[in-house]
């Protein structure tokens, strides 16, 4: 296939969990998954058919089976696609399969045992780690999102009233396409304060699920990350870009077949809505057509995540399965799902410089803030200028020292002006009083007016402080590479991590080259059409007759597992048939014995068929 | 429907004497079986509401013990009381009854009556088994469920329908249609639920007094209750049956039927006063749409116009101040905004609809005005509109008598016949862009891009369906810009990233529009300046045009390319014409554009050559391909062998000048 370069398709791995204890007691012959690692293949067996059968065999970008650690998945699937969002590309991971085969311990894992850890919590170390590594002229901007869909609505779970509050509309801009009107939106600066966010909607997610009966199994998780860093480019000026990472927990795929996402929407469709209030549903499916308006729309997950599904993004499936033979058939359906997943082409792009960045917004904020604060500070200059000149001097020694240290300069300053001011109106106030030739009145007059400016002053220090809070505040938020390179181990961790990329790289190419190999195989086979002799010819056609053979098998067993599910219905039909022809006997029977002829001759000239 | 309140008011004497007769037996017994059924009754509507997750029936199974103990007593009422009934036993003994509900002269033929002791008994005991068996299929036990159903259908099968039992006629089916759409079995749902149909329609013509509900049977005197919500009750049950066969005709692929009984749903539910009206509006509206695909344009504004009156009913949308001071007058505010503008929406579709039907009927083979053929239809519009009047007579209506009116008179505003002067589509165009107007009203650009830009492109499909009426060149030309005017400015501010698609449909739009425009143009100048040479403003203004045709058709092309400018070299089914057309137009474009200069010249037509290039190339590489463009592609081959003579005549010519 000849494709555009820039797009590429969806990644998809699968999984498959060890046998639980209850399915080895009663399972007779073990798991009927089989893995190959090196070529990625999973080879599925069916419980119900001879074992001369061929077995199903699916090949995937990477398969980890029963044995495999949380850190090999994330390594060789999820790594690289974190470090795209790094670099500022949308990346998706999708948690796909039946419930109960692992999805959220491949997601979630166990966050105490660094070994168990899952995908979510290796993705939040990778990202704040390479924060901390990067060079010091990146500044980065982290945001979490949390929510769910549950029956079509969309649900914040980081809204402290989650219970109470109201569903969320999805929105879209003309500049950034599709988003959620108020949905909350955690700065993060640290991995604490990420996994605290996840843990707080993790809390409220458990909270609807008592709500609601199988809640959890029905609705989809949704987290988010936004990763903006900017970095002075060659021109000189700040570029932003804007990396989106989504972890998605899918409901349940049993619950996925029966919602349309697949193919077997005819199963469902053939149950009747009992509830009028469903009647709108039932007169949309009526109007479907190109030149008509239908007022429902898509589903709100498929709107969300259009980009992950065949636009802007890179995309990381992980479907995962159960060994155990009594989940054949949902094994089955997952394994065919995953595989026509691996043909959704995404054309995934860095977003350079959105017009929505947040990081710009701060970074403006902060500039502001600081030029109010520098103002703020050649205005108390000034004032200090006319109380006493020796502060002058200090004031350009200070502001030599470069503007890291400008608001402490300032807070400086600053007290220092009060404490000279207030010794200057106490000065003043005790020459009032000692002015003996003053009138009271008029005294009391100065007094007061002393007062009022101390007050004057006290306000205006209280807002210089206020102002530098904020500004400390903000540039708080904003995370800078490098900072945290005291430890001299980083380098080393650094490197090792990159040897482990590496080798995870290397075993992935190496999986890539042996399934191109399986290709090829074929091909060359064909294409090795000048044979030297003939007994070379013989062995080559030989062996690609097997080949051929083996396919024709695997066919053959397709052909008759639909003609066993004809013959089956077949028969069903013929025995209905059956008894209905017994039926009618009887019923002749009894009309013959039991009913005078003459009576049937009436009801047979008063029958009327009406169909 | 026949049923009248009048008629109703002559049974119930005999219904109470006879309740009395069954209660006098043992008085406080009874009393015990009517509280045991009200609290099943409370345990399933509304305790089962609060069970807890890890028990999740409990309230149901409490309900089954408390009608299987009204069974239990109701047997031993039974055998103290019927001599009969061993009869009545052995006959339940027979071999089990075929579950499909066929025969259609069902319980109107011999049996007990339903007021007899021994019929009422019967409809008691088929009561109980019936909420058994719902009982059993609301916990998932689905044969039990259907064992008890039939149970009871065995038990009515023993009655005669009448006021008595009817209702628990319908409502058994009811629940078997469920049952056995729920096992795919939708042949079998739809035998039943048919049934249930005809024992209604067949009860209103010979009956119709407001029916026994089936609580009745178990309630004391003092609480039974009144005429109307017995109708209500009854009626509410076959507007369900007509639901459920929407459904039923839908899997089975019978669109036509599923939206015949969608409408009769609708209807019931409008005219038993059983509706919320923004829902019931909407609805009507979406089934508007069904009818104008399928070209029933009667039927739609009738939807249409009566998804207008009632939405009216839902009162006026708070205003913004109301809505800013608490959270559900502005849920309220949005909701009732939103959908009267997806309504509005509806509408546009109507008249564009309508527009291009007629544009179509209308059309010679060049996409003019074929006046033959509109003096022809013409003619044949009396006829029509008989017809018209026919059909409004035999449709199914909608409307009480306070709304009636308000419907009949919004369907007047706007006509529902194929538009074939300018005056009449011009009328079918004001309504539409009406609408456009409302809708856009709350589908503004920012927050819902999506929405807005597709009803501009209605908006702007309006204009081009007007001004395909319009004989006037210079109207028809402004027209066009109109259209130019909407479009391009979103066209520019759109993300390309997120709105590609959308994009690309802009794109495509506006060069043909500008194309349009300028071969108006040069018809206008043609016309008016016979034999003389076009004077340089036009050709000025040509040009523009031109240059901007073929500039839209090239954003479009180079919307296709990688991020890095490169042609793909394997073109995507759904682009596939679009692309290869643009590729012709924007060679055709290059080849018309005007100009003195020699150089310009022939650099235009390379350009050109280039173009029918591509589409002969491709079509080469790609065989698949050529199916899709077979009249484009046939010009271009017969251009690139063209085109080089020219090319060389031109190159000749300036080299002579030089």
């Amino acid at each position: 296939m000849s494709k555009n370069k820039s797009s590429e398709s969806v990644k998809v791995v699968v999984r498959c969990r060890p046998l639980n204890r209850k399915e080895e007691s009663n399972g007779p012959a073990g798991g009927i998954v089989q893995m190959d690692l090196r070529l990625g293949q999973v080879i599925l067996r069916n419980p119900r058919a001879p074992a001369s059968d061929p077995q199903k065999t699916f090949t995937f970008d990477a398969v980890y089976d029963a044995s495999s650690k949380q850190r090999d998945l994330y390594d060789e699937s999820v790594r690289p696609l974190i470090d795209s969002v790094l670099a500022g590309f949308n990346g998706t991971i999708f948690a796909y399969g039946q419930t109960g085969t692992g999805k959220t311990y491949t997601m979630q894992g166990a966050w105490m045992d660094p070994e168990k850890r899952g995908v979510i919590p290796n993705a939040f170390d990778h990202i704040f780690t390479h924060i901390s590594r990067s060079q010091s002229d990146k500044q980065y901007l982290v945001r979490a999102s949390y929510l769910e869909i549950y029956l079509e609505e969309v649900r914040d779970l980081l809204d402290p009233k989650h219970g109470s509050a109201r569903a969320l509309e999805l929105r879209e801009s003309p500049e950034s396409g599709v988003y959620v009107r108020d949905l909350t939106s955690c700065v993060c600066k640290s991995i604490k304060e990420i996994e605290e966010v996840m843990n707080m909607g993790n809390q409220a997610r458990a909270v609807g699920a008592t709500d609601m009966n199988e809640h959890s199994s029905r609705s989809h998780a949704l987290f988010l990350i936004t990763v903006e860093c900017s970095q002075p480019g060659p021109d000189g000026r700040k570029h932003i870009r804007v990396g989106r990472l989504n972890l998605v927990d899918l409901a349940g795929s049993e619950r996925q077949a029966k919602t349309g996402v697949q193919g077997e929407r005819l199963k469902e469709a053939a149950k009747i809505n009992l509830s009028l209030s469903a009647l709108g549903n039932v007169i949309s499916a009526l109007a479907d057509g190109r030149s008509s308006h239908v007022p429902y729309r898509d589903s709100k997950l498929t709107r969300l995540l259009q980009d992950s599904l065949g636009g802007n993004a890179k995309t990381v499936m992980v479907a995962t399965l159960g060994p155990s033979s009594l989940h054949y058939d949902e094994t089955l359906t997952t394994l065919r799902y995953a595989n026509r997943a691996k043909n959704i082409q995404n054309q995934p792009r860095v977003n350079e410089d959105p017009k929505d960045a947040l990081l710009r917004e701060f970074q403006m904020e902060i500039a502001r803030l600081r030029a109010q604060l520098n103002h703020r500070k050649w205005r108390s200059k000034q004032k200090k200028e006319q109380v006493d000149g020796e502060a002058w001097e200090r004031d350009e020694d200070e502001e030599s020292e470069g503007e890291e240290e400008e608001e402490e300069v300032v807070e400086k300053d600053a007290e220092e002006y009060v404490k000279l001011e207030e010794q200057r109106l106490e000065m003043e106030k005790e020459a009032i009083k000692g002015d003996q030739f003053m009138l009271a009145e008029e005294k009391q007059r100065l007094l007061g007016e002393k007062e009022r400016m101390m007050g004057d002053l006290r306000k205006e220090q209280e807002a210089t402080a206020q102002l530098t809070a904020k500004y400390k505040a903000m540039e708080s938020k904003l995370l800078v590479g490098g900072k945290n390179i005291i430890d001299h181990t980083n380098e080393q961790q650094k490197m090792l991590e990159m040897k482990r990329q590496e080798i995870a790289e290397q075993s992935r190419s190496e999986r890539e080259i042996q399934q191109q190999m399986l290709v090829q195989d074929d091909e060359t086979l064909e294409l090795r059409e000048t044979f030297t002799s003939l007994q070379q010819e013989v062995e080559a056609k030989t062996k690609k007759l097997k080949k051929l053979y083996a396919k024709l098998q695997c066919i053959k067993a397709e052909i008759k597992d639909v003609n066993d599910e004809h013959v089956r219905s077949r028969q069903e039909l013929e025995q209905t048939q059956n008894e209905l022809t017994r039926e009618l006997k009887f019923k002749y029977l009894i009309i013959e014995n039991f009913i005078p002829p003459e009576e049937k001759n009436k009801i047979m000239n008063r029958l009327t068929f009406d169909p | 429907m026949a049923y009248k309140d009048a008629d109703c008011r002559k049974t119930p004497k005999k219904k109470k004497k006879k309740k009395t007769n069954m209660a006098s037996l043992s008085s406080d017994e009874w009393r015990a079986i009517c509280d045991k059924f009200t609290n099943a009754q409370n345990l399933t509507d509304v305790e089962s509401r609060n069970d807890p997750e890890n028990d999740l029936f409990r309230s149901k199974y409490k309900a089954r013990e408390l009608l299987r103990e009204i069974y239990c007593s109701l047997k031993s009422f039974e055998a103290g009381e019927g001599d009969e009934d061993g009869g009545a036993e052995s006959s339940e003994q027979r071999a089990a009854e075929p579950p499909v509900d066929g025969q259609r002269e069902d319980g109107f033929g011999e049996g007990f009556s339903g007021d007899s002791p021994a019929g009422l008994r019967a409809a008691k005991l088929g009561a109980v088994e019936y909420y058994l068996g719902v009982n059993h299929v609301d916990t998932e036990e689905l044969s039990a469920g259907q064992e008890h159903l039939m149970n009871c259908m065995k038990q009515l099968g023993r009655c005669r329908v009448t006021s008595e039992n009817v209702s628990l006629f319908i409502h058994v089916r009811n629940q078997l249609g469920i049952l056995w759409a729920g096992r795919d079995e939708t042949e079998t749902a739809q035998g039943f639920l048919e049934t249930a149909e005809s024992i209604y329609q067949r009860y209103m013509k010979e009956d119709g007094s407001p029916p026994t509900d089936m609580t009745e049977y178990f309630t004391s005197e003092e609480k039974l209750p009144t005429h109307q919500e017995r109708t209500k009750r009854f009626e509410l049950a076959y507007t369900h049956t007509m639901y459920y066969l929407a459904q039923v005709y839908q899997n089975l692929g019978e669109t036509e039927r599923a939206a015949t009984y969608c409408h009769t749903t609708l209807q019931r539910q409008l005219q038993l006063n059983q509706f919320s009206p923004m829902e019931w509006a909407l609805n009507a509206a979406t089934l508007s749409q069904y009818y104008i695909t399928k070209g029933r344009y009667m039927e739609g504004r009738h939807c249409l116009s009566a998804a207008t009156v009632i939405s009216g009913l839902a009162g006026e949308a708070p205003s913004e101040a109301v809505a800013q001071e608490s959270e559900t007058e502005s849920d309220r505010r949005e909701q009732l905004r939103q959908k009267r503008a997806e309504i509005a929406r509806c509408w546009i579709k109507y008249c564009l609809n309508v527009l291009q039907d007629s544009k179509k009927l209308l059309e010679d083979n060049i996409g003019e005005l074929d006046t033959d053929r509109q003096e022809e239809l013409k003619r044949a519009r009396r006829q029509e509109e008989e017809d018209e009047e026919k059909g409004r007579k035999s449709a199914l209506l909608f409307g009480s008598e306070d709304t009636f009116d308000s419907i009949a008179s919004l369907e007047e505003k706007v006509c529902c016949l194929s538009p074939l002067d300018f005056t009449e589509a011009r009328g079918v165009f004001l309504v539409g862009q009406n609408y456009v107007k409302q809708a856009k009203e709350y589908f503004q650009m920012d927050g819902y891009v999506t929405d807005h830009i597709e009803i501009l492109q209605d908006h702007s499909a309006l204009f081009r369906g007007l001004a395909f009426f319009e004989e006037d060149l210079e109207r028809r030309c402004k027209m066009h810009k109109r259209r130019v005017d909407m479009l391009e400015p979103i066209c520019n501010d759109l993300n390309a990233q997120y709105y590609l698609l959308i994009r690309r449909q802009l794109m495509f739009e506006l060069a043909e529009i500008y194309n349009e425009m300028m071969d108006l143009k040069l018809t206008l100048a043609n016309r008016q300046a016979d034999t003389q040479s076009l004077d340089n403003h036009t050709i000025k203004k040509f040009n523009s045009l031109c240059s901007a045709s073929a500039k839209y058709f090239q954003m479009f092309l180079d919307s296709l390319c990688s991020p890095e400018g490169k042609v793909p070299e394997h073109l995507e089914e759904e682009v596939l014409r679009p692309a290869l057309v643009a590729r012709f137009r924007v060679a055709r474009l290059h080849s018309r554009l005007i100009s003195p200069l020699l150089s310009a010249q022939l650099d235009n037509l390379n350009k050109s050559l280039e173009n029918y290039k591509y589409v002969a190339e491709y079509c080469e590489t790609h065989p698949e391909a050529a199916a899709a463009v077979e009249t484009e592609l046939e010009l271009s081959k017969e251009m690139v062998g063209l085109l080089p003579l020219k090319i060389n005549r031109l190159k000749a010519k300036m080299a002579t000048n030089n």
